[in-house]
C-alpha cells in the first residue's frame, strides 16, 4: 500500500540556518507516526512543511503529500490541501478559539464550498457529536468561554476533522493539559487513527507518544537520530539521545534517582523528619462568589520532606497555594509556618516570617521585573529590596548561581534573554536567597520540555538534600508528583480525596477518583 | 523605526539642546536690541529670517525663544506627570469608594477642554512663564492620571507583584521599585508626545498674551505680533510658526521611536 505522505531527504533552511536536514519518513493510512524531540529540534517545522507553511526554503528528494509533489505546489494548490486533506489540531484551545464567535461557526469556517447556512450548521453539529460532545446542537451555538476545557479541546479536534481529512497533524496537542484532558485528546486521536486516517503526532514527551504511536522518529538538531516501531524504540533504544529522553520521563522512577544524564548520583541518606512540621495547614476553606474553591483542606509538610498535591485544572490546587502563601485570605482555617501563626494574619505582622517561605511559579518570566537583570534580581532578593546593585553581594550572588548551576556569565542578562530552563533556575535561586524553610512550587516544570524538566527536578532534589528545604509541590502531572513526593494528596473539587505515602497512593489507591486519575498515567517501563 | 529616523531624531535633540543651552552660539546678537532703521527687512544674508517691526532680528529671537518654549514644554509635562502619578497610583491602590471618587473628579476635569482649563488657571494667577507651566501642566494631568491608574491596576495583580509580596516586600517598596517604574515604561512614548503638545499650548497661551510677557522672545508671542503685519512682513510669523511645528514634529518622532522600542522589548 502506498504512503499518504512520503518524505525523503527533506531540508528546511531559514536565511543561513538549516533547521531540518536529511529527514525522511513515510506515513500510511491507519497509522500514527510520532516525531519526538525537544523545542528547537525542527519537528514542528517539519510538520508545517507538509502544509506548505514551513516559512523557510524547502528542499527534498521527495515531498509527496497525498500524491501531489509538495515541492511544486503553488500557494493556491496548497490551500486546497490545507484543512481539507491534511488538517492540524491546534494546541491551545483557549487561544485558538475566538471568544466572540459560536464554536459551530469556528468549525464550519474551514468548509470549502459556499454551502447553505442550514447545511453548515448540520455539519458542525454532526462533527461535534462525532468527537463526543453532548448536546451538539446547543454546544454549536455557544462561545468558547462558555465551554469547559474538555469541550474546547473537542471543539478544536472537530475543527480539524470537519472536512474529513486523510492526514491529521497534532502538534503538541496534549502539552500542558492535565491528565484527563490528555487522555481525552489521545482517545480522539486514536479514534481518528482507527477510522483509517493517518496521524502525525509531534511531541517532546515520549511517555505520551508511547500510548498512541505505531512508529517513532526521534529528532535532534534537525535530524532524525533514530526511527523504528514504537515498541522497539521504547524498549530497546539504539541512540544515546533516545536513551536520554527515555530516562528523563519521571514516571515510576524512585525519589532522588537522577533523571538527567549530567546529574551525579545523589546520596539517598536522609534524616527522619523530626520536630514541628515546617508547614501546617488546618481546615483551609475559600469560596469565590458561591463556588467552593478550597474546602476543609488540612495537611502538614515535615521538615526536609515533600508533599505533592495533584489534581486536574480547576481542582483548587493553585488557590491552596495562594492561601498558604498569604496572597489570599482564607474564609476559614489557618496556616502556620515553623510553628508560628502565618495566615490569616496582618501583612505587616507576618512580613518577617516571609523569609521562611519561598515560591516558584509555572511562568517564572511573569514573576520577574523585566527591568532587572539576573544579577539585579538576586541582589534585590538578598538585600530585601534595598538595592539592585550586585556589587555589595557579589559572593552571595555567585554562590546562588552556582547552587542552581547557572553560568555566572548570565549575570548581566535580562530574564527575557534566558531559555525556559535557565529562567526556572534563576527563579529557584531567587527563592533560595533568604534561605527559606519551605518552598511552594506551583507547576514548576509544566512549561518545560521533558529533558529540561528532568534537569530541574534533579536540581530540586539536590537542593532538598543539601539544605533540608521542605517542598509543597503542586502539579497536574501524575508522573512528576510520583517522582518528587514523599506524601501525596489527591485534590478534586476543592477537597483532598486521598492522602498518603506516595507508594501507597500510587500502588493501592483507595478513592475511586484516584483510581480514575491513575488510569491516565502513562506507564511503559 | 528606521536607523535613519533614529539618527535624525537624536541629532535633532542634540541641536535643540544646544540651541536652548547656548543660544549665543548660533545667534550671537541680542534678541531685544531695537534698531528702528532696520524694521521690516525681508530675509537677506544679514537677516536670514528678516526683522520685525522694531528692527529686531527674527532669527536671533527664534533661537533665543527655544529655551523658554522647551522649559515650559518639559516642565509642564513633568508637573502634569507628577500630579498624574500621585493621583493615578493613589486611585488604583485605594479602596473602591476612594478610587471611584478620584476617578469622578478626574472625569469632571477631563470634561473641560484642556486649553480652557489652562485659561481658567491663568485667569487666577495672571500671565507669565511660571503660570504658563502650572496651567499647561495641571490641565494635562487628568488625562495622564487615568492612564497611570489603568497601568497600575493591570500591574497590581501581576505575578511580578505577587512574587514581591511573597519575598516580603512592603507596600512602599513594591510601589516604588516595581509598580510605578513598570507602569511608566509604556507611557514614555506618550510623555514625549506630550512635550510636543505642551510646547504648542505654551505658544498658544503666549499668542493670546497670557504666557511670556513681551518683549521677551517667545514663539507664540512673536506669532501674535507678526499677525498684525502679515500683509507686510510674512517672515515675522512664518519662522516662529515653523519653529513650533519642527519641535512638535520632532517630539512626535522621538515618541514614536520610543514607543516602538518599548513595544519590542
Amino acid at each position: 500500500m502506498s504512503a499518504l505522505i512520503s518524505v525523503q531527504d527533506l531540508s528546511i533552511g531559514f536565511a543561513s540556518d538549516t533547521v531540518v536536514q536529511g529527514v525522511s519518513f513515510e506515513l500510511h493510512a491507519g497509522q500514527c507516526l510520532a516525531l519526538v524531540g525537544e523545542s528547537g529540534s525542527g519537528k514542528s517545522v517539519t510538520a508545517r512543511s507538509l502544509l506548505g507553511l514551513s516559512g523557510g526554503s524547502v528542499a527534498a528528494k521527495r515531498l509527496s503529500v497525498l500524491g501531489s509533489d509538495g515541492r511544486k505546489l503553488s500557494d493556491r494548490q496548497w490551500r486546497a490541501i490545507r484543512g481539507r486533506q491534511v488538517a492540524m489540531v491546534l494546541q491551545d484551545a483557549l487561544m485558538s478559539l475566538d471568544p466572540l464567535r459560536p464554536v459551530g461557526r469556528e468549525i464550519t469556517d474551514a468548509l470549502p464550498h459556499l454551502r447553505s447556512r442550514a447545511e453548515r450548521r448540520r455539519r458542525a453539529e454532526a462533527i461535534l457529536g462525532e468527537v463526543g460532545m453532548d448536546d451538539p446542537a446547543r454546544r454549536a451555538k455557544q462561545r468558547s468561554p462558555e465551554l469547559s476545557g474538555g469541550m474546547r479541546q473537542r471543539a478544536l479536534i472537530a475543527q480539524a476533522l470537519v472536512n474529513d481529512p486523510l492526514v491529521v497533524i497534532a502538534d503538541e496537542a496534549t502539552t500542558a493539559l492535565d491528565a484527563q484532558l490528555t487522555a481525552l485528546v489521545l482517545e480522539q486521536l486514536r479514534a481518528i487513527k482507527e477510522s483509517g486516517r493517518a496521524v502525525l503526532m509531534i511531541s517532546h514527551d515520549l511517555a505520551q507518544v508511547a500510548q498512541l504511536a505505531d512508529r517513532i522518529a526521534v529528532m535532534r538538531a534537525g535530524r532524525i537520530v533514530e526511527t523504528g516501531p514504537a515498541a522497539r524504540v521504547l524498549s530497546d533504544p539504539q541512540h544515546e539521545y533516545t536513551r536520554t529522553l527515555l530516562r528523563a520521563v519521571p514516571s515510576g522512577v524512585p525519589r532522588f534517582t537522577p533523571l538527567s544524564v549530567t546529574e551525579r548520583h545523589l546520596p539517598v541518606e536522609r534524616a527522619e523528619p523530626s520536630g514541628t512540621p515546617a508547614l501546617v495547614a488546618t481546615n483551609l476553606g475559600k469560596s469565590f462568589s458561591g463556588h467552593q474553591a478550597v474546602d476543609s483542606v488540612s495537611f502538614d509538610v515535615p521538615r526536609g520532606q515533600t508533599l505533592g498535591i495533584v489534581g486536574e485544572s480547576g481542582s483548587g490546587k493553585t488557590t491552596t497555594a495562594r492561601l498558604v502563601l498569604g496572597l489570599q485570605r482564607p474564609d476559614s482555617g489557618s496556616v502556620s509556618l515553623l510553628g508560628e501563626h502565618f495566615a490569616p494574619r496582618r501583612e505587616s505582622a507576618r512580613r518577617a516570617l516571609r523569609q521562611g517561605l519561598g515560591a516558584i511559579y509555572q511562568n517564572p518570566l511573569g514573576s520577574f521585573d523585566p527591568r532587572y537583570t539576573a544579577g539585579a534580581l538576586l541582589a534585590d532578593a538578598l538585600s530585601r529590596g534595598r538595592t539592585r546593585r550586585v556589587a555589595g553581594y557579589r559572593a552571595q550572588v555567585s554562590g546562588l548561581l552556582e547552587q542552581v548551576e547557572l553560568d555566572p556569565g548570565l549575570i548581566d542578562q535580562y530574564p527575557s534573554q534566558l531559555s525556559g530552563g535557565q529562567r526556572q533556575r534563576l527563579a529557584i535561586a531567587r527563592a533560595l536567597a533568604p534561605q527559606p524553610a519551605v518552598l511552594v512550587l506551583d507547576e514548576p516544570v509544566s512549561a518545560l520540555d521533558v529533558s529540561i524538566q528532568a534537569t530541574i527536578l534533579d536540581l530540586l532534589d539536590r537542593i532538598q538534600l543539601e539544605t533540608g528545604t521542605s517542598y509543597l509541590f503542586i502539579s497536574h502531572d501524575l508522573s512528576v508528583i510520583e517522582h518528587m513526593s514523599d506524601t501525596v494528596a489527591v485534590m478534586h473539587r476543592g477537597r483532598f480525596v486521598e492522602t498518603g505515602p506516595t507508594a501507597k497512593v500510587f500502588g493501592d489507591p483507595q478513592h475511586q477518583y484516584t483510581r480514575r486519575l491513575l488510569t491516565a498515567l502513562p506507564r511503559f517501563r | 523605526m528606521s536607523r535613519w529616523a533614529r539618527i535624525g531624531s537624536t541629532l535633532f535633540v542634540l541641536l535643540l539642546l544646544l540651541v536652548a543651552l547656548v543660544p549665543g552660539w548660533l545667534a550671537p546678537g541680542d534678541p531685544l536690541a531695537i534698531d528702528p532703521a532696520e524694521a521690516f527687512q525681508s530675509p537677506s544674508p544679514a537677516h536670514p529670517m528678516g526683522t520685525d517691526e522694531s528692527g529686531r532680528d527674527v532669527l536671533t529671537r527664534v533661537v533665543h525663544g527655544a529655551r523658554d518654549s522647551l522649559v515650559i514644554g518639559i516642565a509642564a509635562t513633568a508637573l502634569g506627570m507628577g500630579v498624574a502619578i500621585v493621583l493615578g497610583t493613589a486611585a488604583a491602590l485605594s479602596p473602591r469608594w476612594l478610587d471611584a471618587g478620584i476617578l469622578r473628579l478626574l472625569e469632571a476635569l477631563y470634561a473641560i477642554p484642556s486649553l480652557l482649563m489652562a485659561l481658567l488657571i491663568i485667569a487666577f494667577t495672571g500671565p507669565g512663564v511660571g503660570p504658563a507651566i502650572v496651567a499647561v501642566g495641571l490641565s494635562t494631568a487628568p488625562g495622564y492620571a487615568r492612564l497611570v491608574r489603568s497601568q497600575i491596576r493591570t500591574l497590581r495583580h501581576s505575578e511580578m507583584l505577587q512574587a514581591a509580596t511573597v519575598l516580603g516586600r512592603g507596600t512602599l517598596l513594591r510601589v516604588r521599585n516595581h509598580l510605578v517604574p513598570n507602569a511608566l515604561r509604556p507611557l514614555l512614548a506618550l510623555i514625549t508626545l506630550g512635550v510636543g503638545q505642551a510646547v504648542i499650548w505654551a505658544s498658544a497661551l503666549s499668542f493670546l498674551g497670557l504666557g511670556t510677557p513681551p518683549p521677551a522672545p517667545e514663539w507664540g508671542a512673536m506669532l501674535a505680533a507678526g499677525r498684525t503685519y502679515l500683509h507686510l512682513a510674512w517672515w515675522m510669523s512664518l519662522f516662529p510658526g515653523l519653529a513650533i511645528v519642527v519641535v512638535a514634529a520632532g517630539a512626535t518622532m522621538i515618541g514614536r521611536a520610543l514607543g516602538g522600542k518599548v513595544n519590542a522589548a
